[in-house]
């Protein structure tokens, strides 16, 4: 499973520009599911059929937070905006890579009093990229106004904790497959959805459901883990304590009879587990829940280090325990 | 071109009649269906020859502007903003209120602010309309509580500069009234969906998916220019000139990749001037689209325009008439285009 964590996070996937993980994931999941589609906005849909008639989705965002070029100077500098919540300075001094280029992004400041001004106030307005172009055409030729950008950084394992960017979410896209991959012959039929553009609005999520319509949804996704120095301290989550089970986030609160049942699926398997309560952010969960007529839906969380970084950190055993959980919930569920 | 009587009339969010009863009444015999929803959106519906996919293209009817809150004790109003307009560009201009009544917006004359004061954005609270009443009662027989308030400018061509309120966006709208007097009909089954409250909140294109099920959406706005010659060039969000704008992404959307690229293509392919949008800033109907029902593959071209969300914006006629090409040869692709 630590190749498949490895593959997904190093993919290039900023929202919009999702091709390159479905493309993956349809790989690794090849002889594991009945079929697939992809929707309207560019979902990515796949199932295996159980006996029961009932169908569990798990959804997982297939994109990544990046940065978009929005103009070229003469010299061939870029300058970029944000896709999703990008903190301008993870990008101080920071590669970004894009389809056909990697770039150094850095700061403006013609004074002393300037730069110290515009690197206490980060705002990617005062930001530039260099490729290392000389020109504007030589620039616009490689990346071209609208061209889309992530964090160039790597995937390694220290120990039992798992470093890279985009484990927001490409850590739900792992447990997903990995779950299709050792469910053989599903109770209730199981879908993975791979939605895109949570980042930058929940698009994907807000219609993923609406042509399959599951009995239950359960978003996979990460959360803020504060378990490090002068982290959060009104958040309970951290790193090893296992899968998080959300009550609620600023975008949505769980439906209680799934998280009921999570929390009697884990007792019963005695899978390690914690709950979570998150004073901001949201996930996919918030527009599932709101398809069609409505239908019951939570999220399980990864507890994750510095989130939306190029370094998110997650625990091996916390992914193999929602593996776990997720399994056997897939088969109570509902 | 229908953009003098267009930006004429008044039809702050929520007030759209007078905009949707002019274009109705101009398309009702070209178009194969016509009907309006329950929100307000008024929906045409020309046939394909082939009808395979279905395409919508939007705009919306309605424009910023204001609403009575109170009639004060000496005959002046109180008013709030309907949409997106800042304090800034309100003083000194004259409105109507209720589609008849004359009112100015006023504030004391520079002679006796405060020094510290001047530039410094105004409190909507500091604001009055000035109707020309003496009381209460007086003000009342003429307005009422929750009517609409709306710039008053009156439209304007200087060579190839058009001038006037509210281009964002009955430029859009002219742009598909202009394209259903073209007669031809398309491989695919188009509507023409001019719609409600899209500056209030998207709210009128959120029901516009479950009537219709689009394969494919393009929203057609009157968007910023922001080539102010203070910035920097490539602080610009467009330049009037260029031609069409096209958004690869704005607030909480990425336009879909397979369309977005396909626009591109047909503007080539045609060598018709186009340019990107240049910031992801604002929003339009398209992320909506996106996210209702089953989705839509939804873009956005625009029309920039100087000055929007003000009482006078500014386009360039060439601008204009390349959006309604490009759209047209878009259609004209058929069942070619974003494939």
């Amino acid at each position: 499973m630590i190749d498949l964590i490895r593959k997904l996070t190093e993919a290039y996937g900023p929202s919009g520009r999702e091709e390159e993980v479905h493309n993956l994931i349809l790989q690794e999941l090849e002889g594991h599911v009945d079929g697939y589609k992809f929707d309207n906005v560019g979902n990515l849909l796949v199932w295996k059929a159980g006996t029961t008639g009932k169908k569990v989705l798990f959804d997982a965002h297939a994109d990544e937070i990046g940065l978009v070029v929005t103009n070229i100077d003469e010299r061939g500098f870029l300058r970029v905006e944000s896709v999703g919540g990008v903190p301008p300075h993870s990008y101080v001094g920071h590669r970004v890579r894009f389809p056909n280029a990697i770039g150094v992004v850095y700061v403006e400041g013609e004074t002393e009093e300037e730069r110290k001004k515009n690197f206490t106030n980060l705002n990617l307005d005062n930001m530039f990229v260099d490729i290392g172009a000389r020109n504007r055409d030589e620039a616009m030729k490689v990346v071209p106004i609208g061209s889309f950008g992530i964090y160039d950084s790597h995937f390694f394992k220290n120990g039992d904790l798992l470093i890279s960017k985009s484990m927001d979410d490409r850590i739900g896209c792992a447990i997903i497959v990995e779950i299709l991959r050792r469910v053989k012959k599903p109770r209730n039929t199981i879908i993975g959805s791979f939605t895109v553009q949570e980042e930058v609005g929940l698009i994907g999520a807000s219609v993923a459901a609406y042509s399959l319509v599951p009995d239950v949804c359960v978003a996979v996704d990460v959360t803020d883990s504060s378990d490090y120095p002068k982290s959060f301290k009104r958040h309970s989550m951290a790193l090893g304590k296992g899968p998080a089970i959300k009550i609620k986030d600023r975008a949505s609160i769980s439906n209680r009879g799934v998280v009921e049942k999570l929390i009697e699926v884990a007792e019963q398997e005695k899978i390690p587990y914690q709950m979570e309560v998150l004073t901001f952010g949201g996930t996919n969960a918030a527009a599932l829940q709101r398809t069609r007529a409505g239908i019951p839906s939570a999220t399980v969380s990864i507890a994750t280090r510095y989130v939306h970084s190029p370094s998110e950190i997650v625990s091996l055993e916390d992914v193999e325990n929602t593996v776990e959980l997720l399994i056997n919930y897939a088969g109570k569920g509902v | 071109m229908y953009l003098k009587e267009l930006t004429e009339l008044d039809g702050v969010s929520g007030n759209e009649q007078q905009v949707r009863e002019f274009i109705s009444d101009k398309i009702k015999d070209k178009v194969d269906e016509l009907k309006v929803d329950v929100l307000g959106n008024l929906i045409a519906y020309r046939k394909g020859t082939k009808g395979g996919r279905k395409i919508v293209l939007a705009a919306h009817m309605d424009e910023v502007g204001f609403m009575v809150t109170n009639i004060e004790d000496d005959g002046t109003l109180a008013f709030a903003p309907v949409g997106g307009v800042e304090t800034q560009v309100m003083v000194g201009k004259i409105v109507r209120i209720n589609g008849q009544t004359l009112g100015a917006i006023g504030y004391k004359a520079i002679h006796i602010q405060d020094k510290e004061q001047i530039l410094k954005p105004l409190s909507i609270d500091q604001l009055r309309v000035y109707i020309g009443a003496k009381s209460k009662e007086e003000a009342a027989r003429q307005v009422k509580i929750g009517d609409y308030v709306a710039f008053t400018t009156t439209f304007d061509q200087e060579n190839n500069r058009l001038t006037g309120k509210a281009f964002d966006d009955r430029a859009g709208c002219s742009v598909l009234m202009d394209i259903i007097d073209k007669i031809d009909r398309y491989e695919d089954d188009v509507y023409f969906a001019f719609l409600v409250q899209e500056e209030v909140g998207l709210r009128g294109s959120a029901v516009v998916v479950e009537q219709i099920h689009p394969d494919i959406a393009i929203v057609i706005e009157g968007t910023t220019a922001g080539d102010d010659p203070e910035l920097p060039e490539y602080q610009w969000a467009t330049h009037l000139g260029d031609g069409p704008a096209i958004t690869f992404m704005h607030r909480g959307y990425v336009v879909n990749k397979r369309v977005y690229e396909s626009i591109i293509e047909v503007a080539e392919k045609y060598s018709i001037a186009h340019q990107a949008k240049r910031r992801t800033a604002g929003g339009t109907d398209a992320a909506r689209f996106a996210r209702t029902g089953a989705g839509t593959a939804a873009a956005v071209v625009s029309v920039p325009s100087r000055y929007i969300h003000s009482p006078v914006s500014m386009i360039d006629l060439n601008d204009y008439n390349n959006t309604v090409l490009l759209l047209q040869k878009i259609l004209e692709q058929g069942e070619a285009f974003a494939r």
